[in-house]
């Protein structure tokens, strides 16, 4: 058992330290503390941490920012990367990580655990849970039988300032680069522009959601499991869940995933957290504080969520959505970014 | 024996040194380095991007469209502040509206509320403030103290002849309202209207809570899309530009302002105009400006304080962030003071091209964004000085650059009043100049140090943008606290800490100043 410090007095400390000698502020002589880029929900992070030191004594210190962002950081920090695991609520920002060869390839043991089609090119990324895009409506302001059937048709003027989107967040992104794929450039561009032209714009997707829920908009693009959290939280949402066309763009399933940095100082530790995250002890944390999909082979959500199996996504899977650069540039030309 | 030493009122005309010591340039020298960091960090980005992309990144609808959002946002903002502000000068100084005191005391209180938390307490009212209009209007219900104060200083201090003669002349009081008084406060006008105008212009968090893109906003989307890159760093060219814009237009008007002022020969005050039926009318006036500025703005964190505290408050995170929130602010603040004094004593005591850099330094950290100086660190520290690179050290740098302007001005009007040839008689009795200064000067400039200090910690509690990008891993500060709830439209999760924001920085800084400002007749 080790005694550490108030943070109150470590940080004073490290404050005075460092403007004395100019030195980092070194929090030195603790056991190995794990470094946790984290993309995804703070929440989340914070239960894998808590529930990890409890089980094996590692801190696992976690700075929090967007999935584009840190992995962009990791590119800068190169070699230098403080960070040893990294935790996305997307995939193409791992793949890119991947490509550039920042990162290690993690254990056969864990990847062993998951479906293959849920990890990244030659083992360096792993999906940890998944997630579905659905839309959201309130019954208040549309009927169900008149919401289209196709996530294509949320752009037209028919639906000016009635339906919310995320530009910004990553799943978007995701949701972009599935609809260049299946429908090409043009189409996706057509699509972009009609959303800017006629959608309302959300700076993330809890904020889109409870926009619909007030009745502010009559329907957003957003992930399945923030209505799951709202709802935990409200007890009962006026909004609902709605699932496009069989196959359809609205219906991708996509990942958050995790990865082991290959900068890192601790590559055995980091495999382990990994490894955990994997498993069915680590997956159960996650999955009961977010309402995600777990990953690991055979294990069911208990959170009520529609059964996976039941879900009719289009055959995309995290690996071919590859690296989301072609989206966030369409994005950048009709100018929502 | 005391006769021989000179009064402190003639200690300007010391003639000055030639050669500075060492332990004087070298900081200065740092924060001359410091300052211009940003402009070659955009330079570097814009050439590693290449001109050509740099322009493309440049020339594009949506940089048109932040451009008209940020001008909108300054113009709409500044101009309802002048015309609120000075109405109301005017009528709590010239008029005989009862509770006039207590009103100059009420309509000051949101000086206590940070802008971000005031932004907050409106948008969870009501999502029709998002946007630019609700944007101009919560901005400008939390700003224009900063045109009221000053215009109220000038009003009071005022010579009533001119404007008495102009009367005696034939002059109708819109006369001479319009023709005298509004060109003697034209330039605390243009003073507290330009602070404004550069406030808007760096504004982060509060604009990112209203859903308004500048430039500032627009610049942090880029950061957390991809980290430190060219798009942010083009954008940041713009926002540098503008923000050297309003340098340049502050120091021309402050060059203005010394013409205008006038002798303080007449002690006289002015008569206050009889308001009759139109007293309820200014009442009402004062009620509306206190209960938009800042009753709503309490009151809704005082509703959302009350919805949180039916769940338990996550005592341990808020102590945690307290904690971490003081002891930056503690460091931040001795290291600018520490700081703040090799440029007072370099712009006092010496002349020369240094000198002349330390006397325009603060103005021009003083329009830096506080957003790019942070990009400006995160870049130069991963690339350049790796050991800095996320540490508490870096963010304390950060709040000393940001910070400086505030810590200097106190300082310097001190050891203005210090006279070197003190220290030169401690000298001549055989003390070394080290010793001389720390037992003669410091004792003098001490209680002014001690002031910078504390206004500098108190303004690093509420400090924002740079932490969101410099913290170490793991850190949380009040701030950041209240900007990740809200981000997430958690407001009751964000109360507690905006509220013990509003208790250890707000409050303080709102009674230091109004008193400067109120009590100083």
């Amino acid at each position: 058992m080790t005694i550490r410090p108030q943070p109150l007095m470590r940080s004073l400390a490290a404050a005075v330290l460092s403007l004395v000698i100019g030195a980092p502020a070194a929090l030195a002589d603790e056991p190995v503390t794990l470094t946790m880029y984290n993309g995804q929900h703070k929440e989340i992070g914070e239960a894998i941490a808590k529930a990890y030191e409890a089980k094996t004594g590692i801190h696992i210190n976690i700075r929090k920012g967007s999935s584009n962002q840190l992995a962009s950081q990791i590119i800068e920090e190169g070699e230098r990367s403080p960070a040893d695991i990294i935790y996305t609520e997307e995939s193409p920002p791992l793949n890119n990580l991947g490509e550039l060869g920042l990162l290690a390839k993690i254990d056969d043991a864990t990847l062993n655990m998951l479906p293959k089609e849920y990890v990244g090119a030659n083992g360096t990324w792993m999906g940890v849970t998944a997630r579905t895009r659905v839309v959201v409506y309130n019954p208040k302001k549309i009927d169900e039988k008149d919401l289209p059937t196709t996530v294509m048709d949320f752009a037209g003027p028919e639906w000016d300032g009635r339906v919310g989107y995320v530009p910004t967040s990553g799943a978007f992104q995701e949701q972009a680069v599935a609809i260049l794929k299946m429908h090409g450039r043009e189409a996706t561009e057509e699509w972009l522009t009609g959303l800017k032209a006629f959608g309302k714009t959300y700076t993330n997707n809890m904020v889109a959601l409870k926009a619909v829920e007030k009745g502010e908009v009559a329907a957003v693009l957003v992930n399945n499991y923030y209505w799951y959290a709202l709802e935990r939280e409200r007890g009962k949402l006026d909004s609902k869940l709605y699932y496009l066309a069989d196959g359809d763009a609205g219906n991708l399933v996509t990942i958050s995933g995790a990865a082991a940095v290959k900068a890192s100082k601790h590559p055995k530790e980091a495999q382990a957290l990994l490894n955990w995250m994997a498993s069915e002890e680590g997956q159960r944390v996650i999955t009961q504080t977010t309402a995600e999909y777990p990953l690991h082979k055979g294990m069911v959500s208990d959170r009520g969520l529609k059964p996976f199996d039941e879900l009719r996504p289009p055959k995309i899977s995290p690996a071919d959505l590859g690296n989301a650069e072609e989206a966030i540039e369409l994005e950048r030309e009709v100018g929502l970014l | 024996m005391t006769a021989a030493l000179p009064s402190p009122a003639l200690a300007r005309f010391v003639p000055k040194r030639k050669r500075p010591s060492i332990w004087v340039v070298l900081p200065v020298l740092f924060l001359v380095a410091m300052s211009l960091l940003p402009l070659l960090y955009v330079g570097l980005k814009a050439w590693d991007a290449g001109w050509h992309e740099a322009l493309r990144l440049l020339w594009r609808p949506f940089v048109w469209g932040l451009l008209r959002n940020t001008l909108l946002l300054m113009v709409g903002v500044t101009a309802l502040c002048l015309v609120v502000g000075v109405a109301l000068a005017w009528l709590l100084e010239r008029s005989d509206l009862p509770g006039r005191r207590l009103w100059g005391v009420v309509l000051c209180l949101p000086f206590a509320v940070p802008s971000f938390v005031s932004s907050f307490t409106w948008v969870s009212l009501s999502s029709d403030f998002e946007g630019l209009g609700g944007a101009i209007l919560v901005m400008a219900l939390s700003k224009y103290p900063l045109v009221f104060l000053p215009v109220a200083a000038t009003l009071r201090n005022l010579d009533t002849a001119l404007e008495e003669s102009a009367r005696t002349l034939g002059c109708s009081r819109w006369g001479v309202f319009r023709k005298i008084t509004l060109p003697l406060l034209w330039p605390s006008m243009l003073g507290g209207g330009l602070l404004i105008a550069l406030h808007m212009l760096v504004e982060f968090g509060a604009l990112s809570i209203l859903g308004l893109q500048t430039f500032t906003t627009a610049i942090y989307q880029q950061f957390e899309l991809e980290f430190s890159n060219a798009n942010a760093a083009m954008l940041s060219a713009v926002l540098l530009v503008l923000c050297l814009a309003m340098l340049w237009l502050e120091l021309r008007v402050r060059g203005k302002a010394r013409h205008v002022r006038i002798g303080q020969g007449v002690a006289r005050r002015a008569q206050p105009l009889r308001l009759r039926g139109w007293m309820p009318l200014g009442q009402l006036f004062c009620l509306a400006l206190a209960v938009l500025g800042s009753g709503i703005p309490l009151a809704m964190l005082g509703y959302w304080l009350s919805v949180g505290s039916s769940a338990a408050f996550p005592v341990a995170a808020i102590g945690k962030a307290l904690g971490t929130s003081l002891s930056v602010s503690l460091g931040g603040a001795g290291f600018c003071v520490l700081l703040a004094l090799p440029i007072s004593f370099l712009v006092v005591r010496y002349k020369g091209r240094l000198a002349i850099w330390a006397e325009r330094l603060p103005y021009l950290l003083h329009a830096l964004p506080g957003l790019v100086i942070a990009l400006t660190l995160v870049f130069f520290a991963l690339h350049y000085v790796p050991a800095l690179y996320q540490t508490t050290a870096l963010l304390i740098l950060a709040y000393a650059l940001l910070f400086l302007p505030l810590a200097q001005s106190p300082v310097r009007t001190a050891l203005n009043k210090a006279s070197p040839t003190l220290e030169e008689a401690a000298r001549t009795l055989g003390a070394s100049s080290f010793a001389a200064f720390c037992r003669v000067t410091l004792p003098i400039i001490f209680p002014a140090m001690a002031a910078a200090f504390a206004l500098v910690f108190l303004d690093a509690m509420k400090e924002l943008t740079a932490t969101l990008l410099l913290s170490p891993t793991g850190m949380t500060t009040l701030a950041t606290e209240v900007w990740a709830h809200t981000a997430n439209v958690e407001f009751a999760a964000a109360a507690p800490y905006a509220a013990l924001l509003i208790v250890v920085s707000g409050l303080p800084v709102y009674l230091l100043t109004t008193r400067m400002y109120l009590n100083k007749a």
